[in-house]
């Protein structure tokens, strides 16, 4: 068991380095770099001045020395410095993460606590009514554009009924109390919370529904049915805790997702978070919070994988990693 | 059951539908706002307030609410002095001519406000300003435009008066004093930083306090300093209590970044912000908003002022089919821009005749001294037609070697208004028979590449933006034709050349007598507009949407920012508005 | 459209069964029940079919209708649904440049000209772009027509051409027009062409190269599938819609230029083209996963093992085992695809990174919309319904597949 995590955990090093790489290929290969977008803002920047500039930043260095010195500082646990912001990159990124922990976090647990008993409820009443809606609705989540939903929901709920906020993360204010400024929070986060939420738990609802008819159809189930068991006691000890496997495991994969899927919502709702800052920071060729932001997703992604692998044997003893 | 999920969606789609069809009606975002607080709405990102490593348009703006420069540009377009007592000029003898024999160069007395000083109490003087040179010239510290440090040789500090000094130019140009982007630093925060990391590359912007600790008040020495900066998200401010000048009537200011536009006037209208500044709304959104504040009577003004910003369309001269005169003639006479500016911007962006605005002093419109086109397609296809040009039954020219008058159209993508203007040029001149290709760069790598290298093809769209009586040097001389040989630099991206030209932007500089500056640049402005390098379009106007009640507020039509006279913004109460109407002054 | 489908699924019945055995015949058809008997199923392709051929049909509605998605009319934009409208002047200019062009109008001219319709003076060679432009067309087409009866030939036919013409000169839009004063209803049926296609084209490519892939690493396992399957994980691990919006920015031109692919760049559907290569760059690797995860398990059951002690090629057992096998679930998924193609198609467009203007696609339109919600919802809500609509009915297809050929779910 030990050795094989230890595999997996060096195999997984070496994918994100191998990763690492190509990211800062991809970026590289973008056209134009952060002396550029000053340009843009300054017609009156000279050529003198751009390649002064360019030297100074390290930008007329090939694309492996650049890729050395970045990871090696990364290395040394220096993230290095926004060139949009001026700043250590750990100042940008710290509050971001945080902020997008919040809204990923409050999106995932409401559609989990809507989405679990639709799911259930579908799976017990196969083929009702109650099932075709509620497949109709799980199938509109994941078909929905995620920008349009946030659209939709800022047209509805900050034009037509304005209940919430159209988009920020707070208000900027300073003489809030504590229980005040919660209550603001809470007030920006529930358009964004509210379309984030409504794409997952279209996957939700079906991953439950699936994993519920899957158990229900299990030969214990006959047998706990054939004891005389009281009908929750079936559907929960029985079909449901069975279900959860799957369900957790997706949960935990999705986790790492939430991270990118969020660009979209964050950006229609001006959300403060990391997704947002990731377009801006491609958008205008910040390589190192971009790139600190890529690797922090992908290792989230491979880590979550190897997790769930993990989590697997735990759950199911007919697997073993010998 | 489907019919049932269809139904569903039916009723979904029905009150959607519903919702789109129901304009929303009055809303007021609460009461008007007060001297308390004002809360400004911006789309652009903004760094750290260094200002003299600052390169974003909006650090820019927020940096005019908080630090000051030596001399400024008001409203009017007149510059007066800022931290300065006095401009000096010849004429007021501060500035003399100094010869050596060999070269000339000037010298000018600078006075700092004898009040000035920074956040914290300390008195700003003239070595805050030495120092900001030094720091300016040090080849590690990424400064964006390092001419406005190069042009002075020396800064000689009185001995006995700090306030006092003298700048040495290293030339004798008419304009030596324009010193609106010359701000000083604080040398009692800021020297042991620089003096530590003055010999790391980058090491010095890294540390310094704007970085590290950017809510010190000694780091400002405008009306406000920064007590809260969310870098991506927001800055408070509040009043400097140390500001030489009046004091600011409003409190305290918030600024918001939200970065998408739609959001942005969501968040006007919920009340969430109060103003939108002049980097908020896309012009087309202002027009909007401007129509809806009138029907609904909501509290808002919307502001448009035409400003310095030139919208053409350069022309490439290797380009063989605009390398012919006629051709690039027919261009001009093929876009109507008045239509232009009276069907997209409701006339409220002016059209253009060459590359000064109406706001520039050197503007001029005589048709003795320029060459004006007026839009007529019949003259714009008699010139296709002398050039060896036809028709052919597909309603495209051709020439003589059966090539099709065919031309690339490129801009930066993503810029909505210019594509909204490409489309519609697309159209004018299929009218005289030229086929249209559009394609588009970002940004980035259509300032970067595309036309630095002069890469494109035919005709590139996109804008100037640069201070009154301004030397068009860079973009007219044939020095400043983009080459290998030069390295590129340079912003003459047509490939104009035309050696009168190449004299006058030389005299231009020498010219210390008002009317011989403008005959010179009125020549220039007449080749410019006879040769046709480029063809003007209009002048971009800067919007924003302020509270009714906001009075003291004015965009200036140039490029330093309105918050330049922040202190005088003032938010008149119910009473006020009542005694004076909306209207106020 | 409901017959339609069984026709072709009877025909691909008739193959097999006359190939194979009289079993399969019946298969294919309780296949095809099945998947009737998914209704919503059903619902949806009649939606794709119906979207499929007003997108095909897009030439033919123009022609018809005389509404054309790149005109504009700038004195007109913004307008609401169901405006009839004027068109633009310089429109109606190009129309007379067209209707001179054409043939000689003299007689036509010198008729008018003594007519006094303008309070002005004009050259003979002007009086019809002043006429269009001056008057509006309805204003027009009843002087005109007052003055047909008036008209000596051959003036007189000339006058009914004109007549025709001007009578052209009104429009009717059913939903409105954008920022350009373009048609909203016409816009929305081109951008039906580009989002579908983009869709169908990306899950296709993706599909093949899934199979390809997968397959590969399915049949002969040890070091080609480690290394193609490693290859394809870490590709999974990255954030996918982060890595579109780098790729999207790369300048095609700069990578192909003086290659053969050059003429891409030089295409008028650059930005189409661009979209589809890189979102098949990036979306195959559920497919392959899936191709080698059934091959695997089939590789191990007993009929192909039998075909191998007979001494089966292993091209034989690829192609006459195999992938008959791995078709079924990869089509599955291929359907599910499309829908995730016209998602992440829009989302980049939306974000502006994806199909550029003035080629409307459901995405870019969107992205125009935003901005103005608040003015002009109708532009927003839109496009956003069809891609719901499309995307939906993809869905629903790929999931009355699955449980058309999941065998658990055969109903008998």
């Amino acid at each position: 068991m030990t050795a094989y995590i230890l595999r997996r955990l060096l195999q997984t090093v070496v994918v994100i380095l191998l990763l690492s790489y190509f990211c800062y290929l991809l970026m590289t290969l973008m056209p134009g770099d952060p002396v550029d977008e000053m340009i843009m803002a300054n017609p009156e920047i000279t050529s003198a001045d751009i390649d002064r500039l360019r030297a100074l930043h390290g930008l007329d260095q090939p694309v492996w020395v650049r890729y050395w010195n970045w990871a090696s500082s990364i290395a040394s646990g220096d993230l290095g410095y926004s060139r949009t912001y001026r700043v250590p990159v750990t100042d940008i990124l710290g509050p971001r993460l945080l902020n997008t922990f919040i809204l990923a976090g409050a999106a995932l647990l409401v559609a989990l606590i809507v989405a679990i008993p639709l799911g259930v409820w579908a799976a017990l009443k196969k083929n009702s009514s109650a099932d075709y809606v509620i497949n109709l609705f799980a199938f509109a989540g994941i078909s929905v554009p995620s920008f349009w939903i946030a659209i939709v929901l800022i047209l509805v709920f900050a034009v037509y009924i304005p209940i919430f906020p159209a988009g920020g993360t707070g208000s900027i204010a300073f003489d809030m109390t504590p229980w005040e400024s919660f209550v603001d929070r809470l007030k920006y986060l529930v358009l964004p919370v509210l379309s984030l939420s409504f794409l997952s738990i279209g996957t939700y609802v079906r991953y439950t529904r699936a994993a519920m008819l899957e158990a229900m159809g299990n030969d214990y189930i006959r047998t706990a049915r054939a004891k005389g068991l009281s009908w929750p006691r079936i559907y929960l000890m029985h079909g449901f805790r069975n279900a959860l496997i799957p369900l957790i495991t997706i949960t935990a994969l999705s986790f790492s997702t939430l991270f990118s899927g969020a660009i979209i919502t964050e950006t229609v709702f001006a959300y403060q978070g990391v997704g947002q800052l990731v377009f801006e920071s491609i958008q205008s060729n910040d390589f190192n919070v971009a790139m600190v932001a890529f690797m922090i997703s992908v290792s989230m992604v491979l880590l979550m994988n190897l997790i769930a692998d993990l989590l697997y044997g735990v759950a199911d003893p007919r697997i073993s990693y010998a | 059951m489907s019919t049932r999920a269809l139904l569903f969606i039916a009723l979904l789609a029905l009150i959607i539908g519903a919702l789109a069809y129901v304009r929303p009606q009055l809303m007021r975002p609460g009461e008007l706002p007060t001297n308390a607080e004002l809360k400004i709405g911006i789309t652009q990102e903004f760094e750290n307030l260094n200002p003299i490593v600052m390169s974003m348009v909006a650090t820019t703006y927020v940096y005019r609410m908080v630090g000051r420069s030596l001399i400024q540009l008001d409203e009017d377009s007149q510059w007066l002095p800022q931290l300065a007592v006095a401009i000096p000029t010849l004429e007021n003898g501060l500035a003399r001519r100094v010869s050596d024999g060999e070269r000339e160069w000037i010298e000018a007395d600078w006075t700092i406000h004898p009040q000035a000083s920074w956040g914290d109490g300390e008195p700003l003087t003239c070595r805050d300003f030495r120092f900001s040179w030094e720091v300016g010239l040090s080849p590690n510290v990424g400064v964006p435009n390092i001419e406005i440090y190069r042009q002075i040789a020396d800064i000689r500090i009185d001995p006995d008066d700090p306030k006092r000094c003298t700048f040495e130019y290293r030339e004798a140009r008419w304009n030596f004093n324009r010193h609106h982007l010359f701000y000083p630093l604080p040398e009692h925060l800021e020297r042991p930083v620089f003096e530590r990391f003055a010999d790391q590359p980058e090491g010095y912007e890294q540390h310094s306090n704007y970085t590290r600790d950017p809510t010190h008040p000694g780091l400002y020495s405008g009306p406000y300093r920064i007590v809260n900066l969310g870098l991506g998200s927001h800055l408070i401010l509040e009043r400097n209590l140390h500001f030489f000048g009046d004091p600011a009537h409003i409190d305290r200011i918030v600024i918001m970044l939200i970065p998408n536009t739609g959001t942005l006037e969501a968040n006007l209208r919920a009340g969430s912000i109060d103003m939108v500044s002049q980097l908020g709304m896309t012009f087309d959104q202002s027009l909007a908003f401007a129509n809806r504040v009138q029907a609904q009577e909501l509290p808002f003004r919307v502001n448009f002022q035409p400003g310095l910003t030139y919208e053409h369309l350069d022309l490439n001269l290797d380009n063989p089919f605009l390398q012919d005169i006629r051709v690039r003639r027919a261009l001009v006479y093929a876009i109507d821009r008045q239509g232009l500016v009276d069907a997209l911007f409701d006339g409220l962006q002016p059209a253009a005749f060459h590359n000064l605005a109406p706001t520039d002093p050197w503007y001029t419109e005589d048709p003795q001294r320029i060459v004006i086109y007026r839009h007529s397609r019949r003259q714009a296809n008699r010139l296709l037609d002398e050039a060896g040009w036809v028709w052919r039954d597909d309603g495209y020219r051709y020439n003589a070697d059966g090539e099709r008058l065919r031309l690339r159209l490129m801009t930066t993508a993503g810029n909505k208004v210019r594509e909204l203007v490409q489309i519609y040029l697309q159209d004018q001149w299929r009218g005289i028979g030229v086929d249209v290709r559009i394609q588009n760069d970002p940004g980035r790598v259509f300032f970067g590449q595309t036309m630095r290298r002069r890469e494109y093809g035919g005709v590139a769209m996109y804008a100037w933006s640069s201070s009154p009586e301004n030397n068009p040097r860079s973009m007219v001389s044939s020095d400043a034709i983009p080459s290998e040989n030069n390295g590129w630099s340079g912003q003459n991206y047509p490939g104009w050349s035309n050696a009168r030209v190449d004299e006058l932007v030389d005299e231009l500089d020498r010219a210390f007598d008002e009317q011989e500056r403008l005959d010179l640049i009125h020549e220039i402005l007449w080749h410019y507009t006879y040769e046709v390098p480029v063809i003007p379009l209009y002048y971009r106007s800067e919007t924003s949407v302020t509270p009714i009640n906001l009075t003291g507020y004015r965009i200036p039509g140039h490029q330093i920012s309105a918050a330049n006279h922040v202190e005088r913004w003032r938010l008149m109460d119910a009473d006020e508005m009542a005694r004076n109407g909306s209207d106020a002054p | 459209m409901t017959t339609g489908s069984m026709s072709t699924g009877g025909m691909d019945a008739e193959v097999t069964g006359r190939q194979v055995d009289h079993e399969a015949q019946s298969m294919t058809r309780i296949l095809l029940e099945q998947f009737l008997e998914h209704r919503m199923a059903v619902v949806g392709l009649s939606v794709i079919v119906l979207f499929l051929a007003v997108a095909l049909l897009a030439p033919v509605i123009t022609a018809v209708t005389g509404l054309d998605p790149d005109r504009q009319n700038v004195f007109n934009r913004y307008q609401p649904p169901g405006s009839h409208l004027d068109l633009s002047t310089h429109e109606r200019e190009l129309r007379v440049q067209t209707f001179l062009r054409q043939a000689d109008r003299s007689d036509l001219i010198r008729f008018l000209a003594g007519q006094d319709l303008l309070e002005f003076a004009v050259d003979d060679e002007d009086l019809l772009y002043e006429l269009v432009t001056q008057h509006a067309p309805m204003d027009l087409a009843a002087m005109l027509l007052e003055l047909q009866d008036r008209a000596p030939d051959p003036a007189g036919n000339d006058l009914q051409a004109l007549r025709n013409l001007v009578a052209d000169f009104r429009s009717f839009h059913l939903l409105g027009t954008d920022e350009l004063g373009r048609d909203v209803l016409i816009r929305l049926i081109y951008g039906t062409r580009v989002s579908v296609t983009v869709g169908l084209l990306v899950a296709f490519v993706s599909g093949l190269i899934g199979l390809l892939v997968g397959s590969l690493a399915g049949y002969y396992g040890g070091r080609t599938d480690a290394i193609l399957m490693r290859f394809t994980d870490a590709l999974l691990s990255l954030p996918i819609l982060v890595v579109l919006i780098v790729v999207s920015a790369i300048d095609l031109g700069k990578v192909f230029g003086g290659t053969p692919l050059a003429f891409i760049v030089e295409s008028r559907h650059e930005s189409v083209i661009k979209m589809i290569l890189i979102l098949c760059l990036f979306s195959w690797m559920q497919a392959a996963r899936l191709v080698r995860g059934s091959i695997l398990s089939i590789k191990e059951q007993e009929f192909v093992l039998a075909a191998r002690v007979l001494g089966a090629k292993d091209r034989t057992i690829i192609g006459a085992h195999i992938i008959p096998n791995v078709i079924a679930p990869l089509l599955v998924a291929v359907t599910l695809g499309i829908g995730n193609a016209i998602l992440f198609e829009a989302a980049l467009s939306f974000l502006g990174l994806g199909i550029q203007p003035p080629t409307p696609s459901w995405g870019n339109m969107l992205n125009n919309a935003q901005e103005m919600v608040q003015h002009a919802p109708t532009l927003a809500i839109l496009p956003g319904l069809l891609i719901l609509f499309t995307v939906i009915s993809f869905n629903y297809v790929g999931d009355g597949l699955r449980d058309a050929i999941d065998p658990r779910s055969i109903r008998r």
